[in-house]
């Protein structure tokens, strides 16, 4: 169960407050998904679940299954279960794709306890959930995200956290930038790894991402406060009304 | 350039060693004439210093406290254990070796099956023949023809073309540092192709040596010349190497330097196309750390039209360590078609290193293509934080992106044993940094 406490949260280098005062639950089998205009802290919030340093947690708290994540470093949230898709992955030039997964599933199954996979083992392993998400060899042989589409990008995204096998998948804004086609592709990707034992938090703008991924709740954040909660229906709702009530003082 | 009229300890000192040992160095009284005037010229200048634009990154006279004597070639003790034991993955590099230890060729420690005759220089000039005439006006290059004592002479008839590399390799071993001034020669007649790779080591006591080395190459029409500097000798040693190019019609030059860990280290190469349709390739990785200085100082004087020059340094900088990339691109007026480019980058480690770049585009021809560029940077946060969040430990993830920094410039090289075995070199190093 995921359990976030009146978490406020300012920019560290100027102070700015972002998130002020967010209180969520979303217990284990769960979807659940965070709407929001934009500049309402949705990237913050999942960013400062994933442990970046540039934000700071002035109060509240994140628990995962009980346990604080505020003082892991992002490698350590890692290994507890923890993964972030980005909305915008980041190029590592001259580190091939396949080098970068397999680092990142080995430093992960070591922290967990597990063996780590020898390099036949993992080239199995990868090649078989890249199959799944209609992810290309020769993909795996290029220089991680460097040269890939916008699509291509996000399908990478959904490929580690598959590797990865998270318990809490906090996915950023997955769909922007995707035509239809690709956003089924990686919504039955996010879809395969639902379960009794995770917890999936799915941020959007927009709509047409629930349409595939089908949420158990959704949650309205508007500066940096949840405003309504409610079920999928609310995420229709919104698609017609917009966000014009939730961001006047009013709301 | 005004008269130092003070003459520093290490000038001093480098005047009182000729005097000493001048008449042990090969070769005769003619030899000897154009060494001792050689020796006269570089009094007159000294040491090259700040106020030598060309060194005013790397002053050279107030870095050096001090020469040492120069080296006796006594070498007999190193046992090829111990030379292999230090080349690392260099020593299974396939291909003629050619050994010099404290600036004398080793014949036992060197190939016995060359592929092309191959002389040394000692040889040459025990021989009755003078030095080589000098190409290159500059102090360092002045000493090194007052002092050289030895090098390779290679000589690549028309036609030939080697499958494996000549491999230099210059030691400086025994109980004490020692100054070695090699000298050589790579000619590469019209339609051959070969492969050079000089490596420089120190061992033992010889760990805070001084080389002054100056390599003369010149590439026949069509010919391919693959060449490899590596400079492994740590961080108390000195490197001086001067290297004199002359490109023919459609030859193409490729030559990367690679310094990893010298304590003061100075790269320069002069490259002058001669013959039209010529390419020329130069890049290098500098890695430095603690209070190393590596320079690199490249000039390329397209002479004649429709020449290509590409050039594309990195620096890794950490501590208090200093890179210096100066690059000089001169386009004479006949040089219509020239196309020349040039990057140098730096990712710094540290708040206290230093980055310095000076390119310096000099064009008297109008149809012509020429750019450069430099950029500093740190280690990207984001991309630090995206590593991280895959479950990669942070120093892990900064070696991975100093990794991928450097990776790219580690592709230009050709030959894969070669390649891999400076990729490792590099991880080490990085791995060095990471040791508590």
């Amino acid at each position: 169960m995921l359990e976030i406490k009146d978490l406020h949260v300012k920019i560290a280098d100027d102070g700015v407050e972002i998130l002020k005062g967010v209180s969520l639950v979303v217990p284990k089998g769960e979807v659940h998904a965070i709407m929001g205009p934009n500049g309402s802290g949705k990237s913050t919030l999942a960013y400062v679940l994933a442990g970046r340093e540039d934000y700071e947690v002035t109060s509240g708290d994140i628990l995962w299954n009980g346990e604080s994540l505020l003082e892991l470093s992002p490698d350590e949230r890692a290994a507890k279960g923890v993964f972030l898709a980005f909305q915008y992955p980041m190029e590592i030039p001259g580190v091939s794709t396949m080098t970068f997964l397999r680092a990142s599933v080995n430093a992960t199954r070591k922290k967990r306890g597990q063996a780590e996979f020898s390099t036949p083992e993992f080239m199995k392993v990868a090649r078989k959930a890249a199959a799944e998400l209609g992810v290309k060899d020769d993909m795996l042989r290029r220089a991680m995200n460097v040269g890939f589409s916008g699509g291509e990008k996000k399908r990478m995204e959904v490929l580690q956290m598959s590797l990865l096998e998270p318990s809490l998948c906090v996915m950023d804004e997955t769909d922007s930038g995707l035509d239809i086609d690709a956003i089924r592709v990686v919504a039955e990707g996010a879809n395969r790894l639902r379960g009794p034992d995770k917890a999936m938090l799915v941020i959007t703008h927009y709509q047409r991402l629930l349409n595939y991924i089908t949420p158990d709740r959704v949650h309205v954040l508007a500066n940096g406060r949840i405003h309504k909660t409610g079920g999928k229906e609310l995420a229709l709702e919104l698609e017609k009304s917009g966000y014009a009530g939730f961001t006047g003082k009013a709301a | 350039m005004t008269v130092p009229i003070i003459k520093t300890k290490a000038e001093q000192g480098i005047a009182t060693e000729f005097a000493r040992r001048a008449g042990d160095l090969p070769g005769g009284a003619a030899a000897l004439k154009v060494r001792s005037d050689a020796m006269a010229a570089f009094e007159r200048a000294g040491l090259p210093h700040r106020r030598v634009e060309a060194w005013k990154y790397t002053d050279l006279r107030a870095a050096l406290k001090d020469f040492a004597a120069v080296a006796d070639g006594d070498g007999a003790s190193l046992s090829a254990d111990e030379l292999n034991d230090a080349l690392g993955l260099f020593a299974n590099v396939e291909g003629d070796r050619l050994v010099f230890v404290n600036g004398r060729y080793a014949s036992q420690l060197s190939s016995t099956k060359p592929q092309v005759s191959l002389f040394t220089l000692g040889e040459v000039l025990r021989a009755g023949q003078p030095l080589l005439p000098l190409s290159v006006d500059e102090p360092m290059v002045t000493l090194n023809g007052a002092l050289a004592t030895d090098g390779a002479v290679i000589d690549i008839a028309a036609g030939t073309k080697l499958e494996k590399p000549i491999v230099i390799i210059a030691v400086a071993a025994g109980r004490s540092a020692n100054l070695a001034s090699l000298r050589h020669t790579v000619k590469l007649g019209a339609d051959a192709s070969a492969t050079v790779i000089e490596i420089h080591l120190t061992l033992g006591g010889a760990r805070a040596s001084q080389s002054n080395s100056v390599v003369e190459m010149s590439t026949g029409a069509r010919s391919r010349l693959t060449h490899l500097l590596v400079g492994l000798e740590g961080s108390g040693a000195t490197h001086i190497e001067t290297i004199a190019a002359t490109l023919g019609a459609e030859a193409a030059l490729n030559s990367f330097h690679f310094t990893a860990g010298t304590g003061l280290a100075r790269n320069q190469m002069f490259t002058r196309f001669a013959g039209e349709n010529a390419k020329l390739d130069i890049s290098g990785l500098m890695l430095g750390r603690g209070r190393e200085h590596i320079d690199t100082t490249l000039v390329i004087d397209h002479a004649v039209p429709a020449c290509e020059s590409r050039e594309l340094f990195k620096a890794v900088l950490d501590d208090t360590a200093r890179a210096v990339f100066q690059g000089k691109v001169i386009v004479r007026p006949d040089a219509q078609k020239t196309d020349g480019k040039q990057m140098a980058k730096a990712l710094m480690l540290s708040e206290a290193c230093e980055f310095d770049a000076k390119p310096e585009l000099e064009i008297y021809a109008d149809d012509v293509v020429c750019g450069h560029g430099a950029t500093v940077a740190e280690i990207d946060p984001e991309s630090l934080f995206y590593l991280r969040s895959r479950g990669i430990p942070k120093d892990e993830a900064r070696a991975m992106l100093i990794e991928s920094f450097a990776g790219d410039v580690l592709q230009k090289i050709e030959g894969e044993q070669v390649r891999d075995a400076l990729a490792s070199i590099t991880r080490d190093w990085l791995q060095q940094r990471m040791a508590p």
